[in-house]
This record gives structure tokens, C-alpha cells and sequence, in this order.
């Protein structure tokens, strides 16, 4: 029986021929990956030398950290944080990446993602770097073993696999295509286990698509998702990459724990009520629902296609007068291209509010709203409280359905628009 | 070193699905740090009762993906603070087991339990003959067995003592 590719590049890691999924290992991570955020990366540089004796990292080019929540600070509190983590970095040699951009996104634009690695983070978004083919895990507080260990503890994955087939219809985005698969799946049918994505779909899904639907996972219930990279994801990855790797696939003959075979051609466009993300519903069962603020952006959008889509709906028009729109570029990077491409401009002669690559908005520490507030979003979470107050909603859905909600001061149907 | 035992009463059972477990102290009271505070504010939703009817030892029920959502600490800290020991559920979402694993926190998979239990029951929690057992009502079912790491975790009292031990020859 052949190998899936988590079980390849687990394999690799740990330093043996072959592993199976249900192996518990020792495995060596390509990359340590977080971001600063107290109560995870202040307590680890702290326990690293008071409980471990440990006062600098072995192999500091295997570590990143980024500064991309409380950015800019709004605290001196946030400010001491961020001036601990620059201290640590540099104490450490440990490459520091700050103001850059989301770090999912940010760490595929500079090379993380090296196709057949494996990276660990403690934030389970990490999963987005997938798409290259790149084993990525958010492990949570047990990342401090990968600070002062060389290896982790790891039970190699089982894996689900979903063939996507099909066309995509207009306006229908990859965020959509994630929710439907919580809808048909369900929230726990990859629980413990690793999301493959594949199918002759993949082809007409952009990159940054499909860095939305590794990106989102966790709501499988999966430890992260993977995808066998084609030709043009690894024509993205590897020239970036960072550490020289050869690429590893899915045998035609793994074994898997389920396979599924999604058609995506008569998907509509979704929407997630709060306050769960496993409720995914047609969009249409909820146009003209009043909304009062709009966020593009987070790990989970605010790329590229997602704001040319926002900027073809509202090029010519308006945001309706009261509604607050905030779009949020993922990245520098993707910040400078959209302002090449003319798309800033349109975003704020329509009267969104345009601002730096920061994580803040998707958590509520920004643009936060009040008691019975509704919003429509493309950030990562719907949960209770998560953008303000705990009395507040949250539509997930894709960045069409909020710029066209934006124009309406109601959820709205983006497909009239395009 | 074995993993000991639990027994104790079933001091609640959470009987939705994908149960959010920040809403056992609500989502306005999840950044209260002061311990006494937080587990005043826990199960006002569910039991407003539930502190003085809980005892040490006593042990959650949950059901299908229990954890599921965004997962934050402080409503276990609180539950713990209150003397709950463990949680056993039909099945749980990985990032909150995870967490909670890597608080020294026991958790146990056994698909049945919602049909096996009835809340205040005495149950025990078998780590050895990996089983969950109603001893009012005399039944029992299998658990789930707990990975090596995991199973070395809850034996560490967690995380840093784990890490603190001699790294095991797998």
C-alpha cells in the first residue's frame, strides 16, 4: 500500500523509512513558527530559561517569529510585549518579520512553505501553508516543545480525502467552497486527522483560494489540510523556498481513512450565522438581513482576488452612509500590489476604510462592536464575543458578499453586482 | 508512573454537539484572571447552583466534539478551581483536547457515554483497563486509549513536566 504525503513527510522528519498514520513519533519540525501574543510567546522565552536552563535556541534558521496582532500597539502594555519579542529575536538571531503582514500569509510569501515540510506554530491557521504541500500544525502550548526540544511528540495523522469537482459559478469563492464542505462533512468529520484536498477542481481554484480553504481546516475538526501541489503552486513555493527539499506526493494507492467527492457546480454562495462555523447556510436565505459593519481581510481572506472582487462591486458606487467597511490587505506585499493595480483607490473613493496588514480586526481588539452590532465578515471566527461584544453577530462569508453588503447596509447577494 | 484513576460524581452533562466551551463561564468573563471571580461567573447558563453542588473529584460529561469553536482556557481553570477532575466525552475537538491535555487536565474519549450516564451518577474512569464505568447504575463501556504522550502528559501534571522529564525512547 502506498503513502499519503503527511506519512511521507512525517517519515522524513522523524528519520525513518516509512511511517503509517496511528505511528507515534519523535519528529523534527523544518520550521518553528509564532507570533508574539501573551501567555504564548512571552511564557516561552521565559520558560525556555528559568524551567529549562535553555538561553538561546539551537539552529535559530529554523525559527520565525512575527509581530502581526497589536499592531500598531494601542497599549504600553502591547508595546513591552512587542519590545520583549524584538529582544528575544535578537538575542536569539532568531529572524524577526514585523509589520510585514499576517504571518500565515507573510510566511509563504518569503518561503516557509517549502513543499514536503513540516512546520509547527501553536495557532492552527498555520494550516494555510498546505496549499504548497507543506505539513503545517497548530499544536497550541505544546509549541514550547519545539522551543526547547529538538523533536515533538507526534501521532502521524490519519487522512481525509476530498476530491472537489466541478465548475465554479459566478460569484461562489473558495471561501464558500470551505463552508460547503463543513456543511456536507460536518464540523467533526476530519477530527484528529489530516484535510487533503485534490480533485480536477483544483485547477480553476487561484492559490489564494485555496490559502483560504487550507487556512480554515480547524473547523473539520482536521489537524490541519494538504494539498499535492501542482505546477503552479510549486512554481510559487519553490523558488521561495528556504530550505532545499524535494517536493513529496500522495501514491495513488494511500490509504485513507474517508474519501469524499464534492461537486462544486451548483454551489451557491454561503453564509456562517453566528455563533458557530459549523452552520454554513445559502446566502440567499439571508439577503436583506440589516448589517452595520463589513471586515475583508484576516488570514482567511483579504488577498488579492478577494480585494479585486470588492473593488470590481464597488467601483462607481458607495458604501452606504453609516455602514463601517474596513478592508484590510493580508500583507505588504499585497498591499503595494493591489495600490499598483488601482484597487486601493477604488476602495476608498467608495468610502472603505483601507488600513495596514494587522491581525486586530478579526479578534475584535479593533473596530470592535457593541451590543446587538451585526457584521458581515471574512475573518476567521463567528463565535460569541469575537469581534466585541459578546451580544454582537458575526456573518461569515466571502468578500463579494460584503462588499455588496456594504453597498446595501443589508446582507446581499453579490452576484447582481458582477 | 500509572495514571491514577478518577472517580466521582457526574456533576454535569453537556448534551449539545460541537459544545463551546466558553460558554461555561460566557464569553464577557473570559479574560477574568482572578480565579475565585471566574469560577463565581462559571455555569450561571447551566446550573446557577452548580458550585454548591459540586464536589471534588466529580467529573463533565460532553458530547459529539465536545471543545469545538475557539477554545479558551479559563472555563476548565475554572471548573478545576471548583474541583471538577476530568471530562469524558463521546468524542472531542482536537484543539481543545490538545489544550487541555497540555494542562495536565484528563480527558477521555468513550463513544456511549451519554446513554450510560445520568447526571450525579458515580462513575470511574479506568485508565488501565481503559473503560468507563457507572457504578450506580453497574455498567461500563470502553474508552478510548490515550496516545503515549498524551497518557506521559497527564502522568507529568501536564505540559512543563513532561517536558521536564527524560525525552522517552520510542
Amino acid at each position: 500500500m502506498g503513502f499519503t504525503i503527511t506519512e511521507k513527510i512525517l517519515a522524513r522528519v522523524s528519520g525513518r523509512a516509512s511511517v503509517r498514520a496511528g505511528d507515534e513519533i519523535m519528529a523534527k519540525p523544518d520550521f518553528v513558527i509564532a507570533y508574539d501574543f501573551p501567555g504564548y510567546t512571552d511564557v516561552y522565552f521565559k520558560q525556555m530559561k528559568e524551567d529549562f536552563g535553555i538561553a538561546r535556541v539551537a539552529e535559530p534558521e529554523r525559527f520565525a517569529i512575527f509581530i502581526d496582532h497589536m499592531v500598531p500597539a494601542a497599549t504600553p502594555k502591547e508595546e513591552e510585549l512587542h519590545i520583549g519579542t524584538r529582544t528575544w529575536c535578537a538575542e536569539n538571531n532568531v529572524p524577526l518579520y514585523e509589520r510585514k503582514g499576517i504571518g500565515h500569509q507573510v510566511a509563504a510569501e518569503i518561503g516557509y512553505a517549502t513543499p514536503g515540510a513540516f512546520v509547527v506554530h501553536f495557532d492552527g491557521h498555520v494550516s494555510q501553508l498546505g496549499t504548497f504541500g507543506c505539513l503545517a500544525m497548530g499544536i497550541r502550548r505544546n509549541l514550547l516543545e519545539a522551543f526547547v526540544r529538538e523533536r515533538i511528540s507526534i501521532k502521524v495523522p490519519q487522512t481525509v480525502r476530498v476530491n472537489l469537482r466541478g465548475t465554479l459559478a459566478k460569484g461562489v469563492m473558495a471561501r464558500d467552497v470551505f463552508h460547503h464542505l463543513v456543511r456536507v462533512m460536518g464540523p467533526a468529520s476530519c477530527r484528529f486527522q489530516v484535510l487533503e484536498i485534490g480533485g480536477p477542481a483544483l485547477s480553476q481554484i487561484s492559490t489564494e483560494g485555496l490559502q483560504t480553504i487550507t487556512g480554515l481546516a480547524m473547523f473539520t475538526g482536521a489537524v490541519t489540510a494538504i494539498v499535492n501541489p501542482d505546477e503552479a503552486r510549486l512554481a510559487y513555493a519553490l523558488p521561495r523556498a528556504r530550505k532545499q527539499l524535494d517536493p513529496v506526493f500522495s501514491d495513488p494507492d494511500a490509504t485513507y481513512a474517508a474519501v469524499h467527492d464534492i461537486d462544486l457546480t451548483n454551489l451557491e454562495p454561503l453564509v456562517v450565522i453566528p455563533p458557530t462555523p459549523a452552520n454554513s447556510r445559502n446566502l440567499s436565505e439571508f439577503v436583506g438581513l440589516e448589517v452595520h459593519a463589513g471586515y475583508l481581510g484576516s488570514c482567511a481572506s483579504g488577498r488579492l482576488e478577494d480585494l479585486r472582487v470588492a473593488a470590481q462591486i464597488l467601483q462607481g458606487r458607495q458604501v452606504k452612509p453609516g455602514f463601517q467597511l474596513n478592508v484590510i490587505p493580508t500583507s505588504q506585499e499585497i498591499m503595494a500590489a493591489a495600490g499598483r493595480e488601482g484597487l486601493i483607490s477604488i476602495l476608498a473613493e467608495a468610502g472603505a476604510f483601507v488600513s495596514s496588514p494587522s491581525c486586530d480586526y478579526c479578534f475584535g481588539r479593533i473596530a470592535t462592536m457593541t451590543a446587538n452590532q451585526r457584521a458581515v465578515s471574512t475573518g476567521t471566527l463567528n463565535v460569541r464575543g469575537r469581534m466585541g461584544s459578546p451580544d454582537s453577530e458575526i456573518y461569515l462569508c466571502n468578500a463579494a458578499t460584503v462588499a455588496a453588503s456594504a453597498i446595501e447596509g443589508a446582507i446581499a447577494d453579490p452576484r447582481r453586482y458582477l | 508512573m500509572a495514571l491514577n484513576n478518577l472517580r466521582g460524581r457526574v456533576a454535569f452533562i453537556f448534551d449539545e454537539v460541537n459544545f463551546d466551551v466558553d460558554q461555561i463561564v460566557g464569553v464577557k468573563n473570559i479574560k477574568i484572571q482572578d480565579i475565585d471571580e471566574l469560577a463565581a461567573a462559571a455555569m450561571q447558563g447551566y446550573d446557577p447552583d452548580f458550585r454548591s453542588k459540586v464536589r471534588p473529584g466529580d467529573i463533565l460529561v460532553g458530547a459529539d466534539n465536545f471543545g469545538y469553536g475557539h477554545p479558551h482556557y479559563p472555563p476548565m481553570r475554572a471548573m478545576r478551581h471548583l474541583g471538577v477532575a476530568g471530562v469524558v466525552a463521546e468524542s472531542f475537538s482536537p484543539g481543545y483536547w490538545r489544550g487541555e491535555i497540555s494542562m495536565g487536565f484528563p480527558q477521555a474519549s468513550c463513544p456511549g457515554v451519554l446513554g450510560l450516564v445520568e447526571r450525579w451518577d458515580e462513575i470511574e474512569l479506568d485508565w488501565a483497563a481503559n473503560e468507563l464505568r457507572n457504578l450506580t447504575k453497574g455498567r461500563a463501556l470502553p474508552i478510548e486509549p490515550l496516545s503515549f504522550a498524551d497518557r506521559s502528559m497527564l502522568e507529568a501534571g501536564g505540559l512543563l513536566g513532561y517536558l521536564k522529564r527524560p525525552v522517552a525512547a520510542q
